[in-house]
This record gives C-alpha cells, sequence and structure tokens, in this order.
C-alpha cells in the first residue's frame, strides 16, 4: 500500500470535477476525466472534452499552466471505465444523488485494482450509505474527500473515512492531496455537511434569518457580517450571490434532513418567500439575471440591490462599516453595539459561535480541526474558537446563558481560559480533557509564525526582520504593510550579510503573508515625490541596487520561496537569489511600467543575463533584449509559477511547492542543497545593441500604439525601458559591465520619476488600486 | 499719525510681473479684466482707502460702538462710509455676476481688501462677513434662498454674519447647543445664544442675515450633528423689504482690546424663524467653504495692517530728530539727524518692509490660484490650484497675521514712547491686528490644520503644488553667477523645509503630538521658504528691468535691497525654525500638569 499516487481518474467533469482534475495536472500527475456519453452527437468525449476546454477559457484559470493541461487524459464511463484499471485513485464527483453514485461504485469495483483508493467527493451524502452493498475490499479502498470550489484556490480539504476504511490508502489519498495537490486536510466524522458546511449554512441560515426579523437592508446586513467579522467583505448576501441562490433550498433540504430532530439547525431552517420567487424568476445570483445585487444593464449598469421587503431592486446605497472599535476588528464592541448593528452582529456570530462549539467532538475531532475548517474554506480571518478566544470564552457562556440558550459543553470545559495558548514558544489547544496540547505540524511543515514565538529576531527594523529557522539556515522576514519594500529593508539586508556569512550557512527569503511583496513602498515614494525630494528617491534606488547585488554574491547560497504576488521590487529580489523555491501560486512579474517607472533595484539586467544565456533564443544581442522589453513594458505577470518558469522569472531548476504550509520547509531544504561548495556568481557582462536596438524596440512598440493598444506616456515609459536595454550609448563591440548597467538603470529611473504623468500614474494606483491610463 | 498710500507699484508688481508664470496660466474666462483696467480698479480702491476710510479710523477706535435700548450705533462717520462705499460698488467687487455681483478676479479683489484692511480694519469687517455669507449661501442654499436674498447682499444693502461661537464652545464646535426645531412650512424655529458675533448688529444695512450654526433635536451628538441655518434679523416680505422683526436681539456687545469700530455682539434667538442651508448635519461643510474663504481674508487683514504700521513708522523716522548717525551728521541744519539714520531703526523698518512684500508677493500667488481654481478651463490646472489654496490657506492666515502683528508692535518701537501713547495712532494698530491671529481658527488651529490636514493629504499631493514650484526654480538659476549665494540659500531653507516635511510626516503617523508639536514652527518654516522664493524671483525681475533700463529703476533696486534684506535678516529664521522641530516632542510635553 506503500506505493504512491502515479495517475488518478475523476469521474463526472462538472465544475468540482474538472476543476479537480485540473488541480492533481497542476501538480504534473497525469489525469483521467471521465463523464457520461452524451445522448446526442457523435463525440462519445464531449462532455469531458467539453470541460477541458472551458476550464482552458475560464477566469481565475482552473490550469497552473498549458503543459499541466495536457495531462488531462478525457473519456467516458462506457468506453473507458477499464483504464481505472491503470490509476491509484478515482475521484468521483457525480450529481449528488445515491442510486448514481452506488451504480457506479458497483461498475468501478469490477474495473479497479484492489488497492486504488475511491473517493467521494459529495458533501451532503453519509458516507456509510454510499458504501451499502459494496465488498469489504471495496470499502477499505474507500474514503470521503470533500474538495471547495475552486479546487485551486480553496486550500480546505475534508477527508472523512469510515470504519472500514484502510488506514494505509487514506494515508496515501492525504499524502498525495497535500504535498502533490497543494490541499490543507482536516479530518471530519461522517456526519451531514461535515465541519466547513455544516457550519457556514448554518450562518448564512442565521444571516439571512436575522436581516428579515431585524429589518435591515442587504448592504446593512453585509457590511456588518462581512469585513468587522473578520469574514470575506461580500458578507452573507453577496456570498449567496456568489454560490448560487437556487443552491440554497437543496442544502437546506439536505440538511434538515440528514441532521438529528433535535439539532439547532432544524429550528432555524427557514425558507424566505421573497428568496423562493427570487429563484422562481431566474434571480438565482452572479450566475442567473441577478441575486440580491445586480448590475442593471438598462440603467447604464446601475448597481443595484434589492429591497427585503418590497422585493424591488433599487439602487445600492453602501453601508459604511459599524463606527469606532466594533468596525474595526473588535468583536466584543461589534456584538455590544448599539441598535441594529448589535443585534445583527450577535444573531450571526453569537448563534454561530454557540453552533460550532457544540460540534466538538461530534463533527471534529478538536477545535483547530473546527478553525482550519473555516478559515480554509470560507476564508474567515479567524475560526469560531479564535473569534471566541477574543470574545471570552467565559463572557460567550454568560451571554447564552442569560439568554437561556444552551451552553455548549467545551465552553464549560474553557471556563476562563483561551481555547489557544502559547506556552514555552509553542502554540497549544485546549482538548476536552481539560488539558493544553501542543499544536503538532505534519513533517515538512514549518512555519515562521511559529518560529517567531518560539524566538526572538536575530535583526529588526520598522519594516523588516530577520529570523533563525533553524539547521543554520535564516529567514529575511518583510514586515511592512503590504510587505511594501523601503530603505528600512534596504538596510537590513546589507546588516544581515555580514551576520549571515560568520554565524550561519544560508538565507531564506521568506514570509507567512498572503503576498511575498507588493514591490516599492510607493506611498513613501510618492510623498517624497511630491515634495521634490529626488535625492532621497535617488538613495532609495541605489540603496535597494546595492543591497540586491550583496544578497547575489555574498558568500552563502541565498534562496527566495515566494507565495502570491511577488511583483516590482519583489520580482527583482528574486531575481537576485542563487534558487528559487515558489508556491504554486505565484504571481510575479516586473510590473513598474504601469505606474509609469522601470525596474530600478537591477531588474533589467538580472532579466536579460537570463535570457541572454537561454539557448532557444537566436543569437546576437537583440532577441534576449526583445523579450526582456516585452515582457517589462506590457507589466506582464506570472498567474502561477509554472508560468514564472516560461517566463524566465523562475529559473528551470527552481522549484514549486504545491503545499502553502511547505513551501519554508521545502526552501529551507533547497537552500541547504546548495551549501556545500557554494560559490558566488560570477558578474554578468552584456552585449547590448545601443542605439539601433533602442529604435527598434521604439518601432514595436510604435505599433502598439497605432494599434491603441499603448498610450502616448507608455510610449515615453517604454522609451525609458529601451534606453536602458539596450545599453544607451552601447556600441555593439563594446560590452557593458553589470555596474555599467545599472548605472544607465538609476540614471534613467531618476529621469522618469520626476515626470508629472509618472506621478500622476503612481498617485492613481495608490488611490484607487488601479492604473492610470494616461 | 497714521499715514496711509496704498502701494500700489508693488502691487501691480506682484500681479503682473512677478506671477504671470505660475504655472496656471492665462484665464480665459478672466481675459476682459486687462491689466489697464485691473490698475484703474486698484487706483479706484485706492481713493476710497485713503480718502473715505482712512479719516474715520482713529475717531471709530476711540468713539467705538454703543448699544441703546437694543439698537447698535457704529462711530460717527461709518454709515456715510458705508453708504459711499456701497453705491461705488465696492461690497459687490468679487461678487458672482448672477447676483449682481462685478466678477473681478481673485487677485484684484484681494489687494483691493488689503487697501481697505490698511486704511480701516474694524470698517473691513462689515463688508467682509457679508462677503462670507454670501459665499456659504451661494454654494449651499436652495434655489429660492439665493434668489431672495443674494441680489440684497451681494450689493450690501443687507449685510451678513456667521454665528457659531458660543460661549461654552469655539474652536470645538462639536458642543454647541442652539436648537433649530423645524417646523410644518419647512421652516425652522432656532433658540439660543450666540457669542462674539461680528456686525452681529449695526446701523450700516437695513436688513441683517445671520448664518447660524444649530442642532436639530434628534441630531447626532458632536460636529456630525450640526446644520446651517439662514435667520434674518427682519423676516423680509415678498416684495424683498425688511419685515417684521424675527427675535433676534442684542444681549450686549463685547468690550474688546481694539478692533472697536467694529460690533462684536451676544445674540440672543429667541424661536426666530430660519431655514436650512445645505444639508442636514452638514453644517460643518457649508462652514468650512465660508472659514476657508474668511481664512485667506484675514490673512490680508494682517496684511493690511503691518502695512499701514510700516507707513506710519516710516513717516515718524523721517519726522523725528533724535541723535546723530554713527557715520556722520546727515541733518546739518537741524538740532538732530532724524532717526531713520540709526541701524536699529532701519532693521525695524526694512523687517516690515519686507515681511509686507513677502506677504504680499504670497497673497497675489494664492490669489492667482483661487481664480485658477474657479475659472481654469483644464482640470488639472483647476486641481492643482484647488491643492494649493488647501494648503496655503493655513499659511496666509496665520504666517500674515503673526507678521502682521509683529509689524504692528514694531511701529510702536520705532515711536518709542509716543507710540505708547494713543495719540500717535500706532498703538491702535497693535490692538487691532491682535485679534486676527485668534479668530477664525487661532493660528495654532492653523498650523494643526497644515500638518494634520493639508501635509498627508493625498500621500502629500498638496504639497506638490508648493514644493515642485520652488525646486523647478531652484534648479534652473542655480547657476545664475549673480545670485548664486540668494540660491543657494532658498535651496538650503527649502532642503530644511524637505526633511521637516518627511519628518512630521513620519513621526506624525506613529504620534500625532509629535505632529502637532512641531506644527506652528512647521507653518512658519513653510512660510519662511514661499516668501523667499518669492523675494529670489522678484530679485531675477528687478535685475532684468534694471539692466533693461526700464525707467524705475528706483523701484526696482529697492525691490532687489528689499530682497536681500530678507535673504540676510529673516531667512536666517527658518534654520531656527527646522532646529525647533527636529527637536520634537520631549522636552515640550515632559512637565507633570501640576509642576506648572
Amino acid at each position: 500500500m506503500s506505493q504512491s499516487i502515479q495517475k488518478v481518474c475523476v469521474i463526472g467533469a462538472g465544475t468540482m470535477g474538472a476543476g479537480i482534475a485540473a488541480q492533481v495536472a497542476n501538480a504534473g500527475v497525469p489525469v483521467l476525466l471521465l463523464d457520461i456519453v452524451p445522448k446526442d452527437g457523435t463525440n462519445r468525449n464531449a462532455v469531458a472534452e467539453g470541460a477541458v476546454a472551458k476550464m482552458l477559457k475560464t477566469e481565475p484559470a482552473p490550469f497552473m499552466s498549458k503543459a499541466a493541461a495536457k495531462l488531462v487524459e478525457t473519456g467516458n464511463i462506457e468506453d473507458d471505465l477499464d483504464k481505472v484499471a491503470g490509476c491509484d485513485w478515482v475521484i468521483e464527483a457525480v450529481i449528488e444523488r445515491l442510486d448514481i453514485k452506488q451504480s457506479l461504485y458497483a461498475r468501478l469495483e469490477a474495473v479497479k485494482r484492489d488497492g486504488t483508493a475511491v473517493s467521494s467527493n459529495t458533501s451532503t451524502i453519509p458516507l456509510a450509505q454510499l458504501v451499502e452493498g459494496r465488498s469489504d475490499a471495496f470499502k477499505r479502498d474507500f474514503l470521503i474527500t470533500h474538495f471547495f470550489n475552486p479546487p485551486r484556490y480553496m486550500r480546505l480539504l475534508e477527508i472523512v473515512t469510515g470504519p472500514d476504511t484502510d488506514v494505509g490508502v487514506a494515508a496515501k489519498v492525504e499524502q498525495f492531496a497535500d504535498v502533490a495537490m497543494g490541499k490543507t486536510v482536516v479530518h471530519a466524522s461522517d456526519t451531514p455537511g461535515f465541519i466547513a458546511n455544516r457550519i457556514g449554512t448554518y450562518w448564512i441560515q442565521l444571516g439571512l434569518n436575522a436581516a428579515f426579523d431585524l429589518g435591515l437592508t442587504v448592504e446593512q446586513a453585509d457590511a456588518i457580517a462581512g469585513k468587522p467579522m473578520g469574514v470575506p467583505k461580500t458578507g452573507i448576501f453577496g456570498l449567496v450571490d456568489l454560490v448560487g441562490i437556487d443552491l440554497m433550498p437543496h442544502l437546506q433540504a439536505s440538511l434538515t434532513s440528514t441532521l438529528p430532530k433535535d439539532d439547532p439547525y432544524q429550528a432555524i431552517a427557514r425558507t424566505h418567500p421573497l428568496i423562493e420567487k427570487m429563484i422562481r424568476d431566474g434571480y438565482t445570483g452572479r450566475k442567473g439575471k441577478g441575486g440580491f445585487y445586480r448590475l442593471n444593464k438598462e440603467q447604464g449598469r446601475r448597481k443595484e440591490t434589492i429591497d427585503l421587503a418590497s422585493g424591488e431592486y433599487r439602487e445600492t446605497i453602501r453601508a459604511s462599516a459599524p463606527s469606532g472599535p466594533a468596525g474595526k476588528g473588535n468583536l466584543r464592541a461589534l456584538v455590544e453595539a448599539k441598535g441594529q448593528t448589535g443585534a445583527y452582529a450577535w444573531a450571526v456570530l453569537g448563534g454561530t459561535l454557540a453552533y460550532a462549539a457544540a460540534l466538538v467532538p461530534s463533527a471534529a475531532a478538536d477545535v483547530v480541526a473546527i478553525d482550519d475548517a473555516m478559515k480554509l474554506g470560507y476564508n474567515w480571518k479567524a475560526g469560531p474558537f479564535e473569534m471566541i478566544d477574543t470574545l471570552g470564552a467565559a463572557w460567550l457562556a454568560a451571554r447564552l446563558e442569560a439568554e437561556g440558550q444552551p451552553v455548549p459543553e467545551i465552553l464549560k470545559i474553557a471556563g476562563d481560559r483561551t481555547f489557544y495558548r502559547v506556552e514555552d514558544g509553542k502554540r497549544q489547544f485546549l482538548g476536552l480533557d481539560g488539558e493544553y496540547h501542543d499544536i503538532v505540524r505534519p513533517h515538512g511543515v514549518l512555519r515562521l509564525a511559529d518560529i517567531k514565538l518560539a524566538s526572538k529576531p536575530l535583526l529588526r527594523n520598522a519594516s523588516a526582520a530577520l529570523w533563525d529557522i533553524g539547521e543554520g539556515v535564516v529567514a529575511l522576514e518583510f514586515t511592512g504593510k503590504m510587505n511594501a519594500l523601503d530603505g528600512e529593508v534596504m538596510k537590513l539586508i546589507v546588516e544581515a550579510i555580514p551576520l549571515v556569512a560568520a554565524k550561519y550557512k544560508a538565507l531564506v527569503v521568506y514570509n507567512d503573508a498572503d503576498n511575498f511583496s507588493v514591490g516599492a513602498n510607493l506611498g513613501l515614494a510618492l510623498f517624497a515625490l511630491n515634495i521634490a525630494a529626488y535625492s532621497e528617491i535617488e538613495k532609495l534606488v541605489a540603496g535597494g541596487q546595492m543591497a540586491y547585488k550583496g544578497l547575489k554574491y555574498a558568500p552563502f547560497p541565498v534562496v527566495g520561496a515566494p507565495a502570491g504576488m511577488a511583483v516590482g521590487g519583489g520580482c527583482e529580489i528574486l531575481l537576485h537569489c542563487d534558487a528559487i523555491q515558489a508556491h504554486a501560486e505565484l504571481y510575479t512579474g516586473l510590473v513598474e511600467c504601469g505606474v509609469g517607472l522601470i525596474p530600478g533595484w537591477g531588474g533589467n539586467g538580472e532579466l536579460l543575463d537570463r535570457w541572454q544565456k537561454n539557448k532557444f533564443l537566436p543569437k546576437g544581442p537583440m532577441p534576449a533584449v526583445a523579450k526582456v522589453f516585452e515582457t517589462v513594458s506590457t507589466a506582464s505577470v506570472s498567474r502561477s509559477a509554472a508560468q514564472a518558469k516560461e517566463m524566465l522569472f523562475l529559473r528551470a531548476d527552481d522549484a514549486i511547492t504545491m503545499n502553502r504550509d511547505r513551501l519554508l520547509y521545502d526552501a529551507r531544504e533547497k537552500a541547504l542543497a546548495l551549501v556545500d561548495g557554494y560559490t558566488a556568481p560570477e558578474p554578468p557582462t552584456f552585449r547590448l545593441p545601443g542605439e539601433s536596438g533602442r529604435v527598434g524596440l521604439g518601432m514595436a512598440a510604435e505599433g502598439f500604439h497605432k494599434q491603441g493598444k499603448a498610450t502616448d506616456y507608455d510610449m515615453v515609459v517604454s522609451d525609458a525601458l529601451a534606453n536602458v536595454l539596450s545599453g544607451g550609448e552601447a556600441d555593439l563591440v563594446e560590452t557593458v559591465s553589470e555596474q555599467e548597467l545599472l548605472k544607465l538603470e538609476r540614471e534613467t529611473f531618476m529621469r522618469l520619476v520626476r515626470e508629472p504623468r509618472s506621478i500622476a500614474r503612481v498617485e492613481h494606483m495608490l488611490e484607487t488600486g488601479k492604473p492610470l491610463r494616461n | 499719525m497714521q499715514v496711509y498710500e496704498a502701494p500700489l507699484r508693488d502691487m501691480r508688481f506682484v500681479i503682473h510681473e512677478l506671477h504671470n508664470d505660475d504655472g496656471f496660466g492665462n484665464i480665459a474666462a478672466l481675459e476682459e479684466f486687462t491689466p489697464d483696467l485691473v490698475d484703474a480698479v486698484l487706483e479706484e480702491a485706492a481713493k476710497v482707502a485713503q480718502e473715505v476710510l482712512l479719516p474715520i479710523n482713529r475717531s471709530g477706535d476711540v468713539e467705538g460702538c454703543t448699544l441703546e435700548n437694543g439698537v447698535v450705533r457704529t462711530p460717527s462717520g461709518f454709515k456715510e462710509a458705508y453708504t459711499m462705499f456701497r453705491e461705488g460698488g465696492w461690497c459687490a467687487l468679487a461678487s458672482d455676476p448672477e447676483w449682481g455681483g462685478q466678477g473681478l478676479p481673485e487677485v484684484v479683489n484681494k489687494m483691493t481688501e488689503e487697501m481697505i484692511c490698511s486704511a480701516n480694519l474694524a470698517f473691513s469687517l462689515y463688508p467682509g462677513l457679508t462677503h462670507g455669507a454670501t459665499t456659504a449661501i451661494e454654494g449651499y442654499a436652495n434655489e429660492d434662498l439665493k434668489r431672495f436674498y443674494l441680489p440684497k447682499m451681494v450689493s450690501g444693502e443687507w449685510s451678513g454674519t456667521m454665528c457659531l461661537t458660543e460661549s461654552h464652545c469655539g474652536t470645538d464646535l462639536g458642543m454647541l447647543r442652539t436648537k433649530a426645531v423645524p417646523q410644518d412650512d419647512g421652516s425652522y424655529k432656532l433658540t439660543g445664544s450666540k457669542i462674539f458675533i461680528s456686525a452681529g448688529e449695526h446701523d450700516l444695512a437695513e436688513n441683517i442675515i445671520h448664518l447660524v450654526l444649530a442642532r436639530m433635536p434628534d441630531a447626532p451628538a458632536g460636529v456630525k450633528g450640526i446644520s446651517l441655518f439662514l435667520v434674518p434679523k427682519y423676516v423680509p416680505k415678498d416684495d424683498g423689504t425688511p419685515g417684521p422683526s424675527n427675535g433676534v436681539s442684542v444681549a450686549a456687545i463685547e468690550h474688546k482690546m481694539g478692533l472697536k469700530a467694529s460690533a462684536t455682539c451676544q445674540l440672543n434667538f429667541d424661536g426666530s424663524t430660519g431655514w436650512l442651508v445645505g444639508r442636514e448635519n452638514k453644517g460643518m461643510e457649508a462652514m468650512f467653504t465660508m472659514m476657508n474663504t474668511e481664512r485667506v481674508s484675514v490673512g490680508i487683514q494682517g496684511l493690511g495692517v503691518g502695512e499701514a504700521a510700516y507707513q506710519s513708522a516710516v513717516w515718524y523716522a523721517k519726522d523725528r530728530l533724535q541723535g546723530r548717525s554713527l557715520s556722520g551728521v546727515k541733518n546739518p541744519n537741524g538740532p538732530a539727524d532724524p532717526i531713520i539714520v540709526h541701524p536699529d531703526v532701519r532693521r525695524m523698518l526694512m523687517t516690515m518692509r519686507a515681511y509686507n512684500e513677502g506677504c504680499r508677493a504670497l497673497s497675489a500667488w494664492v490669489s492667482r490660484a483661487l481664480d485658477a481654481e474657479k475659472h481654469a478651463a483644464d482640470p488639472e490646472v483647476k486641481q492643482r490650484a484647488t491643492d494649493f489654496v488647501a494648503l496655503m490657506t493655513p499659511v496666509v492666515k496665520a504666517l500674515f497675521t503673526d507678521l502682521g502683528h509683529e509689524s504692528a508692535h514694531l511701529a510702536v518701537q520705532v515711536y518709542g514712547g509716543h507710540g505708547y501713547i494713543a495719540e500717535s495712532g500706532v498703538e491702535q494698530f497693535a490692538r487691532d491686528a491682535r485679534i486676527a491671529m485668534i479668530y477664525e481658527g487661532t493660528n495654532g488651529i492653523q498650523a494643526l490644520d497644515l500638518v494634520g490636514r493639508k501635509l498627508p493629504a493625498h500621500m502629500g499631493r498638496y504639497l506638490r503644488s508648493f514644493f515642485h514650484p520652488v525646486s523647478q526654480f531652484i534648479e534652473a538659476h542655480k547657476a545664475d553667477a549673480q545670485f548664486k549665494p540668494m540660491i543657494e540659500a532658498l535651496e538650503k531653507a527649502f532642503g530644511a523645509l524637505q526633511l521637516s516635511t518627511g519628518t512630521i510626516a513620519q513621526k506624525g503617523m506613529k504620534d500625532p503630538e509629535e505632529a502637532a508639536a512641531a506644527a506652528t514652527d512647521y507653518l512658519r518654516l513653510l512660510g519662511l521658504v514661499g516668501m523667499a522664493f518669492c523675494f529670489a524671483k522678484s530679485a531675477l525681475i528687478a535685475r532684468d528691468q534694471l539692466a533693461g533700463g526700464t525707467g524705475e529703476a528706483a523701484f526696482y533696486k529697492a525691490k532687489l535691497a528689499t530682497a536681500q534684506f530678507y535673504f540676510d535678516r529673516i531667512l536666517p529664521q527658518a534654520t531656527t525654525a527646522f532646529l525647533a522641530i527636529k527637536a520634537g516632542k520631549a522636552s515640550m510635553m515632559a512637565l507633570e500638569d501640576a509642576a506648572f
């Protein structure tokens, strides 16, 4: 049973099945995607093929690369089911009907090998019912793997095993789901809705009920049960619009029929005539004619909201967040706020937390599983028990009691204590036994947050810190807002280099945030520009160039470990690393042109060097220059780590980690592997085309300008870029040194930064978050 | 002796020569106001100031306003002067032609204001407050109110007030108590007491239109629950003539340090009928529109008094014979030399002169921006002008009034013992100028507005409208051999300003008290750099004109000398301000309250 998963079959090419198949392919593992034979038409694989074709056009993209899409083999369950014999895991993602699933399993049993795992992606049907009538051997191989939509981007995977499920089979699936597919596995009991949807549906139902009962507008409700509650700002009505209003009655029917009669959900499961009418009339949310919110195209794309009392659409009236601490993440202030705000917040949050607290141990073994499920499955900032900790378990128990509501057992166990604490630098959770237990990370998971609890930084300033992450490796962490880079970061890098050289083996550039870095601190730069403090800007540019080159030529290996966005200066630091261990979800690029600037921290030369050394390009100085020009002038950003490789932001031998939790560990391993015999790279020299090259690039840009794809000012910016990439005054016979190119980069940057239209772009980006096309 | 001759040549200089390339461009909408027309208006204004208003300045101070049986009487001659002023169209100078105004550019209007304030600061308040009130009505009132009230207010037949302060709240208006109860006909009944109401009651106009801040019954607490109301002294009849009295009464007139000819009243509103101006609970918004306009005008008051003080001091320094010049006798036929020969007297006169010319140059720059804000066709220019006005309003208000006050005291000093005697007329300047540092937001509040609101707004965008022109000027003229020391001094002060700006922005984000502790010095530093910029520009123009031999050599030579004096003797204050800012709040906040 120890044999790993080499090939996967997904049956059911709906949104979920196809998305799961894509994520398997993203892991580099071949996958067979099967669906039924369509009733009409000649192509018997049309359903599965259509699903793949559709995914290639879907945004956000289910596939991380075109190569991944090629790993999906399509077929149908009539002709191709026997191919399951060659698969190590079969994921069933067909319609939620017991009879159909059961008959499919019967057919699968006939063709699958023993030991090939079969899992259902059901979200509602108990495991016991699914395997009814199957052999013991089948039951040993069977489990539930409940993915969340969209499977590439949602990190939660709920796994439910039955009494007969083989531990080895489950472990094999879990290992693959974790390491290869990048999911964080939460074990759930075989109870209706498992964990996330059980709590999530309850929360949604409370939110809908309370808005009707208290007479809140949709906007008011979402302004309370949104950001202030630490949940996505779509709020509850916005979320229902997103997932589909018509899904609600199905979920409700499924849960009311499967949950015990005394489950609190039974009491709150109400239908609202307005919602029923909306579904009847086709107002099923974003996929339908509109939902609680809609864009009225007849009214010039006017944003409208449905009035819960009258059922009529009217212009959206943005509700402001609760004032004071209640609107700024203080949950206690929120639920105790005066008037409707507090009433609504308490109705929704108080009820949900009490419900979640009652689910340990019936639905989940411990509080950690519940919190992980809600954070990863519903994108909540904090899980229910983390929220209870901020409210106070005792306070919550007292309020529930005062209102005559039952107090969940686990709240009584907690008493005055919190569900989480830090003891001797270790994060611990409160068990049902009333004792605290260490939170144990799986092997291969290293979290900077854990290290930070247990140690002090080697260096720290306002924007960065340096941590000892064990094994002789240190991590450089950005700590500023959005991990923006400024002079402080550069200062810390310069200080770190001799320290690491003297006492450590290697350095990893890493942080726990969703986004590695959004690049230079533009707000700071804009302020400096506004007061014409150009020398300060130049200092920042020169300082960054020096710091990054310092990392590049340091006498120890430097590994970049980015996840999420790594743009502008955040991309440039990666270009200076010896190697990258990237999270699969890496969105990286040199986006400076978008704000009317060019890369200023050595990014031009580094990317140029990579393209010059690329053996697939024709000889001569121009092809590499043209490639970099194209990438940078269009501010192209990779949509995945795989794509970053195609764009040469990553090297061919840079590695990709699928599971975000494993990134730091993998990066540390990567760094350690480089330590023996490490020598710093040789500085490159550049052969650049000079003035004629600049003219050539200008002509290419002019083409876009004529088509209206490039604005007037794009031409000015791209000319500045062309000036750097072509080497300024460089002559073909001469070679340009790295330092000379840096100087040219700096001078050109400083010229551009004074342009009013560049300032306007920076300002617009900061004020609106969108690029200005001036 | 109070002496005043309008500085028309310098006014023409700052309007036509200094600021014709300030980046706001030519404003098409104002093209009809040709330089000749502008100069003609200024000459006429000078006559009014010198011949009508100056003669009643000191008498008005001596006589003051009186309250008898609820009726306030202005000093002798004020009513006649006001009538002449109004009939001459001076009330309507800058107002919108739609309401009967003449729509003159602000740059002309502000120079006129300066002249009026030089000649008679107390008088200036009557038309000044009316103008502020019309601005708020124009911006926020509904069409009916506008049509009914604006024409008469613009012409000056009716005057206006701003009723904000109550006995327990001035700066912190959120605490005010005056009530406004809605009536069935859409009007409101206002009840409450207001203090410090300039021109609250007087005998100059047939009706007085009060703009009153008050609170509706269910309004939220604090500044978010304040609305603005129009409350006439007499509710006008439909034909526009004043009707029955509206329950607004004068409880007292304040006995003040100066500005005695301006009636500052305590007003009681007793169920007075009013109408909402602007939106419910958004009174502060309308208030600030009016206030911002007024703040620039109050700055001009400081400049006006400063100019009158300077001229009166010059007259005395030439007239008064005491001692002999250290460089040899200058007045051999007299018993002594005029005191103007003495370096220390020169120091005082030159300081006043430099302050006045520096402020006037800045005021013309800001006025140009006010015009561009209103009339520029290019939205970018308009935005830049709006930013500049927002940035410079607190600077103009606080810097000009601080310097005007200082000039007034220097004038007293030039007069010596005689200056302390009322008959000299100059101690009146010192008393009159004092209030300008306080009202319309104390100068401390102005400094807080600058560092707390204007500096950080939009990542420093407002600053750009000032810093970029100065930076570009320095770079363009760095290589100028003749003015190298001057440009270098400007660059040094500008560098100190940049550094201080960055420091305040950074420190202030973490600790607002740090920004507040730096505020007053920062405002001064910015003002000093602004004046230095204007003087450097002026010096370059003067040199070119002298080289071209324009025949006005005396004016340009004097401009050069004043500019040089500014750089030698005034701009070094920038270093003081810079060091004070750098020191931070620590020693300022060190003592426990009990230690005071």
